[in-house]
């Protein structure tokens, strides 16, 4: 278990440390076309997601991520 | 390339409106360009004082009444803009103003008298206006009228809009009010003249607009003369007479709403301090003052040799 | 003499603050701003997915069924804006799922594991879910709330859920989190007759947080962490033998990034997940997407996954029968260390107001493919094929 509480901390910091060291340059409204684009978004087709997400936590052990687990069924 | 380039004219907000836009389905250009229409009628429905039903005339038919009216966020904003043009410009620009047309009528030329200037100006004053939480309470007698704010607000909604759609060059045109989707392939600007005053033989200007907004202030078509003065349509809410300032003024910005504070800013200022603001704000304008003599900073002056403004220094 | 417009002003003196003052007002105007608002337009969304598994290899099962699930999805979901700062999203989803899955292990003549599919008649089911959520949107915030509702021959779940969302830096960044209920019960068909367990619940409660960073003009960053802690009754009731503890604490972390390229016209999705849980499985999820466009009219979108996880405790890929119920066990393939590689293609082709997507993947799972030490090869790994017909219409 400590490995694992180990490789956890590492995985968060590594991510936040990524994540603020980021040069972030200010993005105007008016600039904003391509983040607007549908593929740039984190989802682009939901139902594919949610789909997805329902067949990967019933063939496989795991789930969740960047979502709160939604609801249940009687395959896993 | 150039079948692809859309062009959808119609007729909103009392003007000559155009979008136009790269799209070479037809299908899916239509279906763009209905979609940014409506959101032009939505303002249009929502802040005309032409329309009974709008909520604008909601909020002022309850003049007087201390229940006041609801601000959703939209408006709500709208008045904070409003707020920060009135500031900025020492109370010149008041969207309180819009009672002095009741004595104004500049088609058939009159002229009102002192008296009722007088009794018109204790109706006027954007600090008279109550808010409460998320409630505006007018008092009476006053009249709230957003002009020189929707329409250039409406272009860049519509801008945003078509770039959430996925168009990538396009251009928004709302009688003179330009806000850029996205520019012509690849990084080119818009180009964008600016009408002569004096009538459309001649440009006074012209722009490359790439990005932002463009909007105009000037008295075209409704002014008139009296007793040998030139009156402008834009009228002073301090005197409650016309304003003696630049005959034009075109403002290029990042967003379409504050080129057009701007522009009517500049406009209600006497001439040299007019003038004095655009250079101090540093944004890319163009003028005409009373004397023609037409100058600015990053437009194109249509008469040949020299013309182009220097550009100062920033 | 052309001059390229900057339109930025100047940068300091009394100029610029007027100009900054009559810039952040306008810039709060909600059709200028990336601010919380209800969708512009309603959405109607359909989806049809067939899934299909391999049938089980004649050498891990050599004595009977072999051909394994084949399912149908139907997917519909409706997004609409009903006011001026509220929205409302509804979820039906229908799956019909036939064939068989494995009921338990035996070793083998050569040690190696043979598996046994449910019975010869196998499995048919239906599932129904429905699920409402809802939106308020404030300037900077949105916050959502959801209950659905899921029901099989054999299943029943209920689920609630709250969540939020705020801009912060002018909208560069925002932060997201939320936590959800589900409430659970399991009543096995033919119960008795297999002696199983006639009735059971199960809860899980979750929660996340997230941020989600703007980078520049062309790319995004986001970062994510989510804990589900489940109670109850956690086996697999259709196995001959799986005893699970009856507490799971699960946490997975994850990491997602989105570039544009803009003289390819094409974007590129990058997703990470590391997961952990208190049965002593630990995963690792990589998956990416290239989104690239062909004209205007379609996009083509090559895809591919790698997973691998490692083994639970109590994994032992032949059931013991020896073994007093007391004592957790499972031989079901997904406790077992593995690792699994699928990827597929999809197509988008918009039309106006209409959408049509077609979806693609293909599923190896094998115990070779696992970054994690494989002690006990899982027995039954699946692999599949799915593929997935959608229309979206906006209106």
């Amino acid at each position: 278990m400590i490995t694992s509480t180990r490789k956890i901390t590492a995985i968060l910091v590594l991510m936040l440390f990524s994540l603020l060291l980021a040069s972030c340059t200010p993005v105007r409204a008016w600039e904003r076309g391509y983040l607007a684009k549908r593929e740039m978004a984190w989802e682009p087709d939901g139902l594919k997601s949610a789909l997805d997400k329902h067949v990967f936590f019933s063939k496989e052990a795991s789930s969740g991520g960047n979502s709160a687990h939604g609801g249940g069924c009687g395959c896993n | 390339m150039d079948a692809a380039l859309r062009s959808f004219p119609f007729q909103a907000m009392g003007s000559f409106c155009e979008i136009r836009f790269l799209e070479p389905s037809r299908i899916e250009a239509r279906a763009n360009a209905r979609k940014m229409l409506a959101e032009v009628n939505r303002l249009e429905q929502k802040y005309s004082r032409y329309n009974p039903a709008s909520f604008l005339s909601e909020i002022n038919a309850m003049a007087g009444n201390n229940l006041g009216t609801k601000l959703d966020t939209e408006t709500r904003t709208i008045f904070n803009h409003a707020l920060s043009c009135y500031e900025q410009s020492d109370g010149l620009f008041d969207i309180t103003a819009g009672v002095l047309r009741r004595i104004w009528d500049f088609s058939s030329g009159k002229v009102p008298s002192q008296t009722e200037v007088d009794r018109l100006l204790s109706h006027i004053g954007f600090h008279k206006l109550q808010f409460s939480k998320s409630r505006l309470i007018l008092p009476a007698g006053m009249e709230i009228d957003f002009g020189g704010i929707v329409k250039e607000y409406a272009a860049d909604s519509v801008a945003r809009l078509g770039r959430s759609l996925g168009i990538e060059c396009g251009l928004v045109n709302l009688g003179g009010d330009f806000a850029v989707i996205g520019p012509l392939p690849v990084n080119r600007p818009w180009p964008i003249g600016i009408i002569h005053p004096e009538g459309d033989r001649n440009l006074m200007a012209r722009l490359m607009l790439e990005q932002g907004g463009l909007a105009s202030s000037g008295d075209y078509e409704r002014c008139f003369v009296h007793q040998g003065k030139r009156y402008s349509h834009i009228l002073n809410p301090k005197t409650g007479w016309p304003c003696d300032g630049l005959r034009a003024v075109s403002v290029s910005a990042d967003t379409c709403t504050v080129a057009g504070s701007i522009a009517t800013i500049a406009m209600l200022k006497p001439e040299q301090q007019g003038i004095a603001l655009l250079e101090e704000l540093g944004v890319d304008h163009t003028y005409m003052t009373c004397d023609e003599q037409i100058s600015g900073r990053g437009f194109i002056t249509d008469s040949s040799a020299e013309k182009i403004a220097d550009q100062i220094p920033s | 003499m052309t001059r390229k417009n900057t339109a930025t002003g100047r940068k300091s003196g009394p100029g610029s603050k007027k100009l900054l003052a009559l810039s952040t007002t306008a810039l709060a105007l909600p059709g200028i701003a990336a601010a919380d608002a209800p969708p512009p337009f309603s959405t109607l969304s359909y989806k049809f997915t067939n899934y299909q598994e391999d049938d089980i290899s004649r050498r891990e099962a050599p004595f009977g069924e072999r051909e394994r699930y084949d399912i149908d999805v139907h997917q519909l979901r409706l997004i609409t804006p009903t006011g001026r700062n509220t929205s409302l999203q509804i979820d039906g989803n229908q799956e019909s799922m036939s064939g068989a899955s494995p009921w338990f292990n035996i070793a083998g003549a050569d040690g190696d594991p043979i598996v046994n599919l449910s019975g010869a008649s196998g499995i048919r089911d239906s599932r129904r879910e429905l699920s409402i959520a809802g939106s308020y949107y404030f300037d900077n915030a949105t916050l959502s709330a959801s209950t659905g509702y899921s029901v099989e021959d054999d299943y029943r779940s209920r689920y609630y859920g709250l969540s939020g969302q705020t801009n912060l830096h002018q909208d560069l960044t925002t932060i997201a989190a939320g936590i959800s209920y589900a409430d659970d019960e399991i009543f096995p068909t033919d119960a008795e007759l297999f002696n199983r367990v006639t009735k059971e619940s199960k809860f899980s409660t979750s929660a996340f947080v997230s941020i989600s960073q703007i980078i520049n003009q062309t790319s995004t960053l986001q970062a994510a962490l989510s804990i589900t802690e489940q109670t109850g009754f956690l086996s697999d009731p259709y196995k001959l033998r799986d005893v699970r503890p009856e507490q799971r604490t699960q946490l997975a972390l994850s990491s997602s990034y989105r570039h544009f390229f803009v003289s390819e016209d094409a974007a590129l999705h990058i997703n990470y997940r590391y997961y952990h849980d208190d049965f002593g499985i630990s995963s690792h999820t990589l998956d990416s997407s290239w989104y690239q466009n062909l004209g205007n009219s379609l996009q083509l979108i090559p895809h591919l996954r790698y997973y691998s996880q490692s083994a639970a405790d109590f994994y032992s890929n032949v059931d013991n029968f020896v073994l007093p119920v007391t004592e957790n066990q499972s031989s079901d393939y997904r406790l077992s260390a593995y690792g699994a590689v699928s990827g597929g293609i999809n197509l988008v082709a918009p039309f106006g107001d209409w959408l049509i997507s077609l979806n693609t993947e293909r599923y190896i799972a094998n115990e070779k493919y696992s970054a994690y030490d494989v002690t006990q090869p899982g027995a039954g790994l699946v692999r599949y094929f799915r593929v997935s017909l959608g229309i979206d219409y906006t209106f």
